[in-house]
């Protein structure tokens, strides 16, 4: 009964004080001056994810159990997890909130486990629609250009992929060593890719083979060639015998070649194709490998763990070393002048820049001597309406490059040369192409479409417009209520010890089993998306707070505005503010 | 129970046995305490309620929100009223329905404290909860023997806050040599409903005090209301424990302690307090906890 | 069966043949003796009820009340000290409309400390909603009891049963204590209105606001005048299945008296006897018992005294600052009378003396000395 009681007449009126009526009457929601209401906020983890993974999202279906479910996420808007959960920077984890209160999460370790769970199971092919008669031409099959046919294709494009190589891959295919990316790991996320109806013709370079002009049968095109020079030293003496391109020599080897490369290495660089050759080297059986990088550990381009596995594989890395010229024997040479640097004012890329300390001169001797200081795309093949600065294809923030159709991505344009960037970028230009065909420009979507303010957009966001806030705000830790949750060891890939590793080629991390994952996925905060742990609904004095079957409904008639619902999430997922009335 | 932290709560079950549209303060802890009691007797449960907070909670002649039977009685007869309801029930042929005694620390710890300890002497059989927040706060937050040490309350102001410790209402308990007794806290649903089902299968009195916080007597924002009762256990000032027939005694939360500044902090009823005098009430819980570590025999 | 008991005795048989459910019990002298014979014929079985030893009236009153709400049939008894301990909770008792019937022994209130026998402690609680029934007599007590659950059980209201300390309560009386099965046959099952019962849950006794709250006692008083025709009812029943009756009041040897004595309890039993001796001496002085003091029996005194020139009021009690409780009452009965007798107010028997046939014949002969009151109140039997 929710009305009020009314006593008409004397006799109805009881002889003593017995109740005859609830008090659902009373909305006690006038009493309000704060108001409650369920948001849904940014994962920082998915802000950081350039290839826009909802990271939160798998996290929520792999401690559920539903494996498929979460690779299928992923994939809606990354083809490449088993790539990326071996390969990825992961700057999910370094902004993971549950690193200011243990550890981070092993999001990395999580998406390679969902990829590998998947590698008996994908039996289905999709039936690939084409929805639209116009066509795409894709450069390069690298994670750029390979996700963009993805993308493209799986909204109903016909897209053909150009790849110079015999095998598709890119930078996948001829600069990773097998130990961080095994080939059939590559293989298999490129057939899934396939089965969505990409085609990919190797062995045809664009320039080469066919030149550019002829391209324009397709109504867009993706440059996605990827940077695969070697970049000069411009020291004395850098084109004598036997001084190596990282890069050349991590195609040879990952081709099947095992070059013979003495006792001793000399690695120049510190990126990771430097990391890569020297681990490389040492698994072919190189003695001593030493890697000379002319800045501090810390400013490092390499990927960290990938710098301490090197470490601790045996890699000798002398920072602050810069080579000023190359020691000769005939024709050959046989080792390296360098200097000791220091660290001065920051460069335009934010890092201090290294100036040599005067007499600090001394020689280094080894039989092969690598240069790995950095990649550079071949803009060469280019036509003209194709702005290129500074070796690099120019492009706005959504990848277009010329209003004509012209867009790139990827290493080509983008000096940071991060897997999972190309992804981004590839995911990014896909959406691009789409509008730019439908009549449209994705400039104007971005704001509808950002995941955070780092840049990362979603695809799902595109398809499905949220209600509510179209890009809530990162949640940041201090919003985190860590009382609801106990300090747990962080659980990650086991790895091969360094005898195991010795003289092979196997993948250094093995992959979380089933419970693992499972075990740490219930470390994830959940920062800022109800994960229906029930606080609000048990602490609510008012029971204003109503459980639905997925979701939780506030009853304004009767909440009070306390705002211990607020307070007592664990994740941040409802908000206080003014009543206005 | 043993050693335990905050887990996620999806065991309390959803069933209502208290309505909306009470006239509880925002964010009472003693409504929220009353919600999980009643939940964990349901609906076969007679509800005494003394003179308190609670006489006006659920609202007056002619309408309720409560949803189980529920006698209003004098001040300082919750006990002795409970003990004539089940009397009179196992008259009738009933003993199964619950006799819950409800009433806040003034009407259990002073004035009622006779009517609880004759209950307890006969070790009459109902449920005894006395709902702990730490004042006569019905009549305005006068302070009763339940209020802790230094506290301000309109009867203690600054310049005299409470010189008295709080009284230790779960020794006097334990010397009846009762079957049950336990503390608990509001912030600690799950431990609370395993007392209250405890409770329930056990004949004779039990008795459990439950610290419920606040907000408009401790001066405290609303939506602290759980934060604090649950620093209040996690700062070892309010420590959750049982103590079965008067000897045994389980200590059910461990965790490393946290500081007694990051409770008082949060209340305005604790703003004058000196640095020293928040180091002594350190010492104080410090003292306590040791003593209650002793008779758990840890 | 007629047997020779005492006053509390025949209480304990009264509450036994009622059935009482749940007692409570907390010593005081002189009202022990009802519990301790209730204690013995629960244990024997004879009373199957819950035997509650409580740890103080007040407690004992609040046990009363919650069994009465959940439709048990409650008692208790105290005396002096306990029954003012007990005061907060007679209001609650009438208020909250349960008929428990407690028997109280009349003895006087501390300081000084005095254990004997006056009327000031149920008096006071006059203001409180019970009914009061003042017994003369073992054999009126034990009636007065099974009596006074039908009377309350059908009002809704609690009844005090008054004995005189030690006078009554120590005093052992032939008695007929009433055939069991014809007690069962008078005195059904309490079925109460309103109970509290988990199968139907309701709030009772909840907050009242003032625009309800005038409503509620309303109804209690408009029970309590109920009370008078229901006492005489249940008097009825009674007479007619055991043979006896008590009336609201007793009026003895009054027609065309010129003085009549106001009595209740023991001091009753004395008076007749001085008023047979007057009315075989040729003066015309009667007696009038009050056994109901609440409600009180305004339109039978009325009746009774119509005409009487003088009334002299005996009371066992006083009300410091007015006089004799019996007195005012009475003088208010008759306020808005053409013709009203002259009240003589007299305090006597106070704390256990006892009132006896002298201090009885000092009275009268005092008030027919008098035309009209010297004094609002007299002392007879102050030492001078």
């Amino acid at each position: 009964m929710k009305q009020k009681v009314i006593f008409k007449r004397l006799q109805d009126i009881p002889p003593i004080s017995i109740s005859m009526g609830t008090m659902l009457w009373n909305k006690t929601g006038t009493w309000r001056y704060l108001k409650p209401r369920y948001v849904t906020k940014t994962p920082p983890c998915n802000e950081a994810c350039p290839a826009g993974n909802d990271i939160e999202g798998f996290m929520v279906l792999v401690r559920e159990g539903k494996f498929r479910e979460a690779w299928e996420l992923i994939k809606e808007e990354n083809p490449f997890p088993g790539i990326c959960g071996r390969l990825c920077f992961h700057p999910c984890e370094s902004s993971c909130n549950r690193r200011e209160y243990d550890e981070a999460l092993s999001i990395h370790a999580i998406e390679r486990f969902l990829a590998d769970s998947q590698l008996e199971k994908r039996i289905e092919k999709p039936t690939p629609k084409v929805k639209h008669k116009e066509k795409v031409a894709i450069i390069g099959s690298g994670p750029a250009g390979l996700t963009c046919a993805y993308h493209l294709a799986r909204m109903g494009y016909g897209t053909t992929v150009f790849e110079a190589h015999s095998s598709p891959g890119g930078i996948l295919r001829t600069g990773i060593p097998e130990y961080r990316l095994p080939r059939s790991i590559l293989d298999h996320e490129i057939s899934d890719i396939e089965s969505w109806g990409v085609e990919i013709r190797t062995n045809t370079s664009i320039g080469r083979d066919i030149p550019f002009r002829d391209l324009k049968t397709f109504q867009a095109i993706f440059i996605a060639t990827g940077a695969h020079h070697s970049r000069n030293l411009d020291i004395a003496h850098e084109e004598a015998g036997g001084i190596l391109s990282g890069l050349d020599l991590l195609k040879q080897i990952r081709m099947g070649e095992r070059p013979s490369l003495g006792e001793k290495m000399i690695v120049i660089g510190g990126g990771n194709v430097a990391i890569d050759v020297a681990r490389s080297a040492l698994r072919l059986g190189v003695h001593t490998v030493e890697v000379y990088y002319r800045r501090s550990r810390e400013e490092m381009p390499a990927i960290p763990g990938e710098v301490e596995e090197a470490l601790l594989e045996g890699v000798k890395i002398h920072f602050l070393t810069s080579p000023i010229k190359v020691i000769k024997e005939g024709e050959k040479a046989i080792g390296i002048e360098c200097v000791k640097m220091t660290l001065g004012e920051p460069d335009e890329s934010g890092r201090r820049r290294p100036f040599p300390v005067e007499g600090s001169n001394f020689q280094v001797y080894g039989e092969t001597i690598i240069l790995a200081i950095g990649e550079i795309p071949d803009p060469s093949f280019l036509p003209q309406e194709v702005r290129v600065q500074d070796g690099l294809v120019q492009t706005d923030e959504t990848g277009l490059v010329h209003a004509k159709g012209i867009f790139a991505g990827g290493d080509v344009s983008n000096p940071s040369h991060t897997v999972v960037e190309a992804i981004g970028a590839g995911k990014r230009a896909a959406l691009a192409i789409h509008e730019y065909l439908r009549g449209r420009w994705l400039k104007e979507k971005f704001p509808m479409i950002r995941v955070g303010e780092k840049g990362t957009i979603s695809l799902r966001k595109y398809f499905h417009p949220p209600e509510g806030e179209v890009n809530p705000p990162v949640i940041p830790f201090k919003e985190i209520n860590t009382d609801y949750f106990e300090h747990l060891p962080r659980i990650s890939n086991p790895s091969l010890s360094i005898e195991e590793r010795r003289g092979t080629f196997k993948e250094v991390y093995a992959g979380l089993d089933r419970k693992m994952a499972q075990e740490e996925t219930s470390r994830c905060f959940n920062c800022g998306i109800c994960n229906g742990c029930d606080n609000c609904f048990v602490y609510c004095p008012d029971m204003a707070i109503k459980r639905e079957k997925d979701h939780y409904e506030i009853d304004y008639d009767y909440c009070k505005g306390c705002g211990i619902c607020f307070e007592e999430c664990p994740r941040s997922a409802i908000l206080l503010e003014g009543e206005g009335r | 129970m043993g050693s335990q932290e905050m887990k996620m709560k999806r065991g309390i079950p959803e069933e209502e046995y208290l309505m909306s549209g009470h006239l509880a303060c925002a964010g009472c802890g003693a409504t929220i305490a009353m919600r999980y009691a009643l939940k964990a007797l349901g609906e076969d449960v007679i509800v005494v309620i003394p003179a308190c907070c609670w006489t006006i909670i659920p609202g007056a002649f002619p309408h309720t929100a409560l949803k189980v039977s529920l006698y209003h009685a004098a001040f300082e007869t919750a006990a002795s009223t409970a003990t004539g309801v089940k009397a009179g029930l196992e008259m009738k042929g009933n003993s199964t329905t619950t006799v819950l005694a409800w009433a806040g620390d003034g009407g259990t710890f002073d004035i009622g404290l006779q009517a609880l300890s004759g209950a307890a002497e006969r070790n009459d059989d109902f449920i005894y909860i006395c709902y702990d927040n730490e004042a006569y706060m019905n009549t305005g937050n006068q302070r009763s023997s339940a209020t802790p040490f230094l506290t301000w309350t309109t009867t203690t102001p600054v310049r005299q806050a409470k010189g008295e410790a709080k009284k230790n209402i779960m020794e006097i308990m334990a010397a009846h040599r009762i079957p049950y007794a336990a503390t608990a806290s509001v912030a600690y649903p799950e431990d609370f409903f395993q007392k209250m089902k405890k409770a329930k299968e056990i004949r004779g009195l039990k008795f459990i005090h439950i610290l419920a916080s606040c907000p408009t007597g401790w001066r405290l924002p609303s939506q602290l209301s759980i934060k604090a009762a649950r620093l209040a256990a996690l700062t070892r000032i309010f420590p959750l424990y049982e103590i079965e027939n008067g000897e045994k005694y389980t200590i059910n939360l461990k965790q490393e302690p946290r500081p007694v500044q990051e409770y008082l902090k949060l209340q305005g009823r604790f703003s004058h307090l000196t640095d020293s005098e928040i180091e002594v009430i350190q010492e104080n819980v410090g003292r306590a906890w040791e003593r209650l570590m002793k008779k758990a025999g840890d | 069966m007629k047997t020779v008991i005492e006053g509390s005795h025949a209480v304990s048989y009264g509450v036994m043949l009622s059935r009482a459910e749940v007692i409570s019990a907390y010593p005081i002298t002189p009202q022990t003796h009802i519990v301790e014979k209730l204690s013995e014929l629960c244990a024997t079985g004879e009373l199957k009820a819950k035997f509650l030893m409580v740890e103080s009236e007040h407690s004992a009153m609040a046990s009363c009340i919650g069994a009465s709400a959940v439709g048990a049939r409650a008692f208790t008894a105290t005396s002096s000290q306990g029954l003012a301990l007990m005061h907060e909770l007679l209001h609650w008792a009438s208020g909250a409309r349960l008929p428990i019937v407690m028997a109280n022994v009349n003895r006087t209130l501390a300081p000084p400390w005095n254990i004997w026998c006056d009327q000031t402690d149920s008096l006071s609680q006059r203001d409180t909603g019970w009914l009061q029934f003042y017994c003369e007599s073992s054999q009126e007590a034990i009636d007065t009891v099974i009596q006074a659950y039908k009377i309350s059980e059908r009002v809704s209201l609690p009844s005090m049963v008054v004995l005189d300390a030690f006078y009554l309560s120590h005093t052992f009386e032939p008695v007929d204590i009433p055939d069991r099965e014809r007690v069962d046959r008078f005195l059904p099952p309490y079925e109460p209105k309103y109970k509290l019962d988990p199968k139907d849950p309701k709030s009772i006794g909840s907050l009242t606001p003032p625009d309800l709250f005038t409503e509620i006692k309303y109804q209690m008083q408009q029970a309590m005048e109920e009370v008078k025709s229901v006492i005489l009812q249940v008097d009825d029943e009674y007479l007619k299945v055991f043979g006896r009756r008590y009336g609201l009041v007793e009026a003895y040897r009054c027609e065309d008296a010129e003085l009549v004595l106001i009595t209740s309890g023991t001091a009753s039993s004395t008076s007749r006897e001085v008023i047979d001796r007057y009315r075989d001496e040729g003066k015309a002085i009667g007696m009038l018992k009050i056994r109901t003091f609440r409600p009180f029996p305004s339109e039978e005194i009325r009746r009774v005294l119509k005409g009487i020139p003088k009334v002299a009021v005996i009371d066992r009690n006083i009300s410091y600052g007015m006089g004799g409780i019996f007195a005012e009452e009475l003088r208010s009965v008759f306020c808005n009378e053409e013709v009203r007798p002259k009240v003589f107010s007299y305090i006597a028997g106070l704390g256990g003396r006892d009132i006896t046939q002298e201090t009885i014949s000092d009275v009268i002969e005092y008030t027919l000395e008098q035309d009209r009151p010297e004094e609002e109140i007299f002392w007879p039997d102050l030492r001078r």
